[in-house]
């Protein structure tokens, strides 16, 4: 009988590029923290040198409600400069897909809503299409931000740079059963 | 005459609709001809991956199985996309089951994934491909004294690929040197602009945007080159945003290295998608203009 | 011819009892063919072990022995003395491991039995084939090479000199001392550096046993223990060092009115002259005359003012050629030391970018009283700095540059933090991963320092950067995370000293291909044993010191110098050492000259006669490896000890039962 993975085995392996990151080899010199953007201008709750500490002590539920991740901005600055040759990046993107694959994902956070809806909109067309993706955040804006965020999106549409109607592709057909035989995904119409 | 696949991501359709037309017309004044796919999809962006990695892989994997059938490598304009799908090829060709795995769905399509064609980044074509003796040769107006910030931005060179030095680049100076320009040291050209942050978290996107800005003018820039759309629409279009929240005023205007290329040609703006911009762009296309030879 | 074995079957306490029954084995070893005696021991190794086998052997009227025991790398040694104090050649021995080979790696007693019969039975087989081989004896010459002249160097030399024994010093650079004559003061004790290194300076220039090679490369090595010949290029200074006495007039009188020229002692901080002395103290105190920049050497069009105020001397020598010496000596030790890290590696620190960034030896030599700013510390930019970053780990500990820790930075960087804060009250920041003070005296070193108010910020640099983008000379902020308080640290500076890792020199493996040693994956020279042996090299008469094997501090620089001039002294004192005759040796009538083994050794033991048009193989650098042997397309090269058939009736030993 296999022993339960520890929570740093799990996110160590979620999937192909995070195979083998090798996590518990942080000497938490903070390299990463300090290198990344987001992370420097104070915009994380945990640093990403903190959330690899958790992750090696095993305190799960507090990286579940951590928002640091959301906030990657996947620049791999801290990937390419970890002394320890850790790929810090795909971790955060090994927690995003673990959070969404576990329906653990925190409330307000526009990372998750933003990412379903885009990755909804590809099924639905195999493009994406800006205007609906206003929808995943706008409910985020107070009203002034909206407003303004409404004159942004004119002028830019009277300029001629964002889209009046989604393109699609032309063997949309083909597409979503070449989705379909690598996960079923129910009903892709919805 | 030198042939690729073309590959233009989801934002040269519109947004960045004046990355592509320059990118085609500079490129033909180079005897490159771009071959675009017949039926791209989205690469997945970010968000792709932040649900599903092999669904992201196979995303990709479709696109590249279509320049192998057209024989030629793959040339992406936006980072984000060059960054996926070589990222993608790398990971098929490293592990042959995952690529069989993805195949078997891939003949839905009637397609096949088999790693021949090599994903390049626009800007490469121009530095490595072409060479820029052969980029120099084609400039009749040189874009003598305007002071140009190269933002490099972090996808291109970032994650490292093979062993390489990812802190020294120093190909997009050379690249406006070549076509006359001054290409400013600009301390923070690797960082990043906030990407996918503008949506979901406006804030540290914007305080971002705000440091390159800065640091842009600071060293005395006139202009930002980018090689990225993402890149471009963060500095420029929320250039407006990011005064009014900092108080600054800002006013640079951020273009598309190959709209500079073409300028220096002697190409009509038009042609450029010049015209197009939030933050004007006159006072690059006078001076350019001014050294008409 | 009838043989008479006797074969002895070790327990090693339960270490095989436990697994193999042995007393089974030596019962069916007597029933072998040619065994006339077979017995079972608990610790054949331990003196009354060994007796049997010496009374046996006279009692008995023994030939041959096999001993069936522990790995023989262990005991071959003793039972073959054992054998030869029975009165037998102890070479008629073979030794079978049914220890690591069988009790320790099997769970099976009845197959483990078995499997050690079997072993026991080849053995026996073999054993009777052994010819009587006898060990080499060669002679050591008393004479040594030391190369490299800092403390490693300087150390040997002078214990071995003292010892009365005749020693070459040479030394790549103008003058001896090596790094440590940069440092100021050294750590844990402060003592200055130069105060306690020149006096053995000085001892080594004058002492009759030391001949001292300054400016001078070793360029070819040939021979073996005991018996090197060397050959050392004396490169032209253009002034002759037995009649200058350092007087420098030549220097004051040089047309260049005014230093020009980076000043390599001080690292580039300072300007010299053409023609000068690398520092006050140097050894020997001989002017030198820099042929790229002197304008008599480049040009033939000089007023020469400096031959003019040599007068009488007449030290300046402007057709000076390059000197070849050929020397021999009997051992060698290296000492070559190491280069700092190239801190423009990391271009995110800023070092040649930013003018306020330094590196650790910079600063020693900004804080010397003999360096190119008198001892002050004063910046590039004219000022004294308010502030200092000291940033540990630069090219250290890191997968992107050097995966070791280089051992020195954290005391070192401790040291600058204190002598910074002596000269400038500045504020003094250092910022590590972890705080490595391990030697004597070294925590209370970090007490001390810590008590003196320096900043500890637990954090490896990210980034340096300007405060203001377009004044470089402004001040800079070092960014690190805080890992202990959990965060970002944005601290402006006036100067930032980047603590540099150790490094191999860059043309450490051209130099050890020339003295035919190995290098470390890290880039060191490598030593035999890294716990048993660290001095040795797996070359016979070689010896390292200090820092050329591995980055280290002064004080275990010091000790493994006088280390290796033990081991080099053993040597010459015993006058001659045996080799084990596990040789290979080319059978003259059988090579066809086809050269095939000749590149194949991996210590170019192998050399071609070309009057015979043979291969013949020098038997004091032959390690018995086996790999010409083999590689031999007419058969002509046989290993003693291994020959044809004593490798086939081992075999056979083991198949007879099929």
């Amino acid at each position: 009988m296999a022993d339960k993975p520890t929570f740093r085995e799990e996110i160590a392996g979620v999937l192909h590029a995070s195979m083998g990151n090798p996590l518990d080899m942080c000497m938490q010199c903070g390299t990463c923290s300090a290198t990344c953007p987001v992370a420097s201008g104070g915009f994380m709750d945990n640093s990403p040198r903190r959330i690899i500490a958790m992750i090696n002590a095993g305190l799960k539920e507090r990286v579940l409600k951590s928002n640091t991740y959301w906030y990657c901005a996947s620049c791999y600055h801290c990937t390419v400069r970890c002394p320890r040759g850790i790929d810090i990046t795909e971790l955060m993107y090994g927690l995003k897909r673990y959070t969404v694959w576990h329906d653990k994902t925190q409330e307000g956070l526009i990372g998750p809503v933003f990412s379903e809806a885009f990755v909804k909109m590809i099924v639905r067309t195999g493009r994406s299409y800006e205007p609906v993706l206003a929808t995943s955040y706008l409910f985020t804006l107070g009203v002034p931000e909206i407003i303004q965020e409404a004159q942004t999106a004119t002028t830019l549409m009277l300029k001629g740079r964002l889209p009046l109607l989604p393109s699609r592709i032309k063997r949309l057909d083909n597409f979503k059963r070449v989705l379909k035989r690598i996960i079923p995904l129910g009903d892709s119409e919805e | 005459m030198k042939k690729y696949a073309y590959f233009p991501g989801c934002s040269l359709e519109k947004m960045a609709r004046s990355y592509h037309d320059s990118a085609i017309q500079t490129l033909r004044r180079l005897d490159v001809e771009l071959e675009e796919l017949e039926d791209w999809n989205c690469c997945g962006a970010t968000a792709y991956f932040h649900v599903d990695e092999l669904l992201a892989y196979t995303l990709c994997a479709r696109n590249l199985a279509m320049a192998d059938k057209q024989k030629l490598d793959l040339v992406a304009p936006c980072s984000g996309c060059y960054k996926n799908m070589h990222a993608t090829r790398a990971h098929l060709q490293h592990d042959p089951a995952l690529a069989d795995h993805i195949n078997y769905a891939l003949e839905a399509d009637n397609l096949k994934f088999d790693g021949s064609s090599a994903v390049r980044h626009l800007i490469e074509i121009f530095v490595q491909d072409v060479g820029l003796a052969a980029v120099k040769a084609k400039v009749t107006q040189p874009l003598k004294g305007l002071r140009v910030a190269p933002y490099y931005g972090c996808q291109i060179l970032r994650p490292r690929k093979a062993d390489e030095d990812v802190e020294q680049a120093h190909f997009f100076e050379d690249l406006l040197t070549a076509i006359g320009a001054t290409a400013v040291d600009f301390p923070m050209k690797l960082r990043c602009c906030g990407g996918a942050l503008i949506i979901t978290n406006r804030k540290a996107a914007l305080s971002l945007v705000r440091n390159l800005l800065k640091n842009a003018a600071d060293v005395g820039a006139q202009v930002i080159a980018t090689a990225c759309p993402l890149c471009q629409v963060n500095l420029e279009c929320y250039q407006k945003l990011v005064n009014q929240e900092f108080g600054t005023n800002f006013n640079l205007p951020v273009m598309y290295f190959t709209q500079l290329i073409g300028l220096a040609f002697g190409l009509p703006p038009k042609q450029l998608g010049i015209g197009t911009e939030l933050v004007s762009t006159e006072p690059v296309v006078c001076h350019a203009r001014s050294n008409a030879s | 011819m009838k043989h008479r074995i006797g074969v002895y079957v070790c327990h090693c306490g339960t270490n095989i009892a436990s697994m193999v029954d042995v007393k089974a084995v030596a019962e069916y070893a007597a029933t072998l063919p040619g065994v006339v005696l077979a017995r079972d021991y608990k610790y054949m190794c331990s003196d009354p072990g060994q007796e049997l086998i010496k009374d046996d052997i006279k009692s008995h009227k023994l030939d041959r022995i096999v001993v069936a025991a522990c790995s023989p790398l262990l005991h071959e040694h003793t039972f073959r003395n054992a054998t030869a104090q029975g009165g037998i050649n102890p070479y008629f021995f073979q030794m079978v491991n049914i220890r690591e080979h069988d009790a320790w790696v099997h769970t099976d007693r009845a197959a483990a039995t078995e499997k050690a019969k079997e072993l026991v039975r080849a053995a026996v087989h073999r054993v009777p084939f052994h010819k009587p081989l006898e060990k080499k004896e060669v002679r050591i010459r008393p004479e040594v090479l030391v190369v490299g002249g800092g403390i490693a160097g300087i150390h040997a030399a002078l214990t071995l000199a003292n010892a009365g024994k005749k020693v070459y010093l040479v030394e790549r650079e103008p003058t001896i001392g090596g790094h440590m004559a940069k440092f100021d003061k050294t750590f844990p004790t402060l003592d200055c550096a130069a105060c306690i290194l020149t006096p053995k300076m000085s001892t080594v220039k004058t002492h009759p046993n030391i001949t001292l090679w300054t400016y001078s490369d070793v360029i070819k090595v040939d021979g073996f223990v005991g018996n090197y010949k060397v050959t050392v290029r004396r490169n032209p200074r253009y002034v002759i060092e037995d009649l200058c006495v350092g007087c420098s007039e030549c220097i004051a009188a040089c047309v260049f009115k005014e230093g020009k020229f980076p000043d390599e002692f001080n690292l580039g901080l300072g300007k010299r002259k053409p023609i000068y002395l690398p520092f006050p103290q140097a050894t020997p105190l001989v002017a030198v005359i820099d042929p790229d920049v002197c304008l008599q050497l480049k040009t033939g069009k000089c007023k020469k003012t400096c031959v003019e105020a040599c007068g009488e001397r007449k030290a300046i020598d402007f057709e000076q050629e390059p000197e070849i010496q050929e020397i021999e000596v009997g051992t060698i030790i290296l000492a070559t030391g190491f280069k700092i890290f190239d801190a423009k590696r990391i271009p995110y620190y800023g070092y040649g970018t930013y003018p306020g960034v330094y590196t650790s030896l910079e600063v020693e030599r900004l804080v010397n009283a003999s360096g190119p700013t008198g001892g002050e510390l004063v910046l590039r930019n004219g000022q004294k700095p308010k502030s200092v970053a000291i940033v540990h780990c630069v090219g250290s500990r890191d997968e992107n540059t050097n995966k070791y820790c280089s051992r020195v930075c954290c005391m070192y960087s401790l040291k600058l933090a204190h002598l910074v804060k002596e000269r400038t009250g500045a504020e003094v920041y250092n910022f590590y991963i972890d705080m490595r003070t391990p030697g004597k005296s070294f925590e209370e070193f970090y007490s001390k320092v810590s008590g003196e108010g320096v900043h500890m910020i637990r954090g490896k640099v990210a980034d340096v950067y300007l405060e203001n983008p377009a004044d470089k000379n402004g001040r800079l902020i070092v960014q690190a995370e805080d890992t202990l308080l959990n965060m970002i640290r944005k601290v402006p500076v006036d100067m930032v000293v980047l603590g540099v890792g150790l490094e191999a020199h860059a043309d450490a493996n051209d130099v050890r291909r020339m003295f035919n040693i190995s290098c470390s994956n890290e880039g060191w020279f490598l030593e035999r044993h890294p716990k048993l042996a660290p001095v040795n090299t797996f070359t016979d008469g070689i010896f390292l010191a200090g820092c050329c094997q591995g980055p280290k501090d002064i004080p275990d620089t010091v000790a493994q110098a006088g280390a290796a001039a033990a081991e080099a002294m053993a040597l010459i004192d015993a006058g001659s050492i045996e080799l084990e005759p596990n040789t290979a040796f080319v059978v003259e009538e059988e090579c066809s000259g086809c050269k095939t083994c000749i590149p194949m050794c991996p210590y170019t033991a192998i050399s071609r006669n070309e009057e015979k048009k043979i291969a013949v193989i020098n038997e004091a650098l032959c390690k018995g490896c086996g790999t010409c042997v083999a590689a031999c397309p007419s058969g002509a090269i046989k290993q003693n000890l291994f020959d044809d058939e004593e490798v086939f009736e081992e075999i056979n030993g083991v198949l007879s039962h099929v």
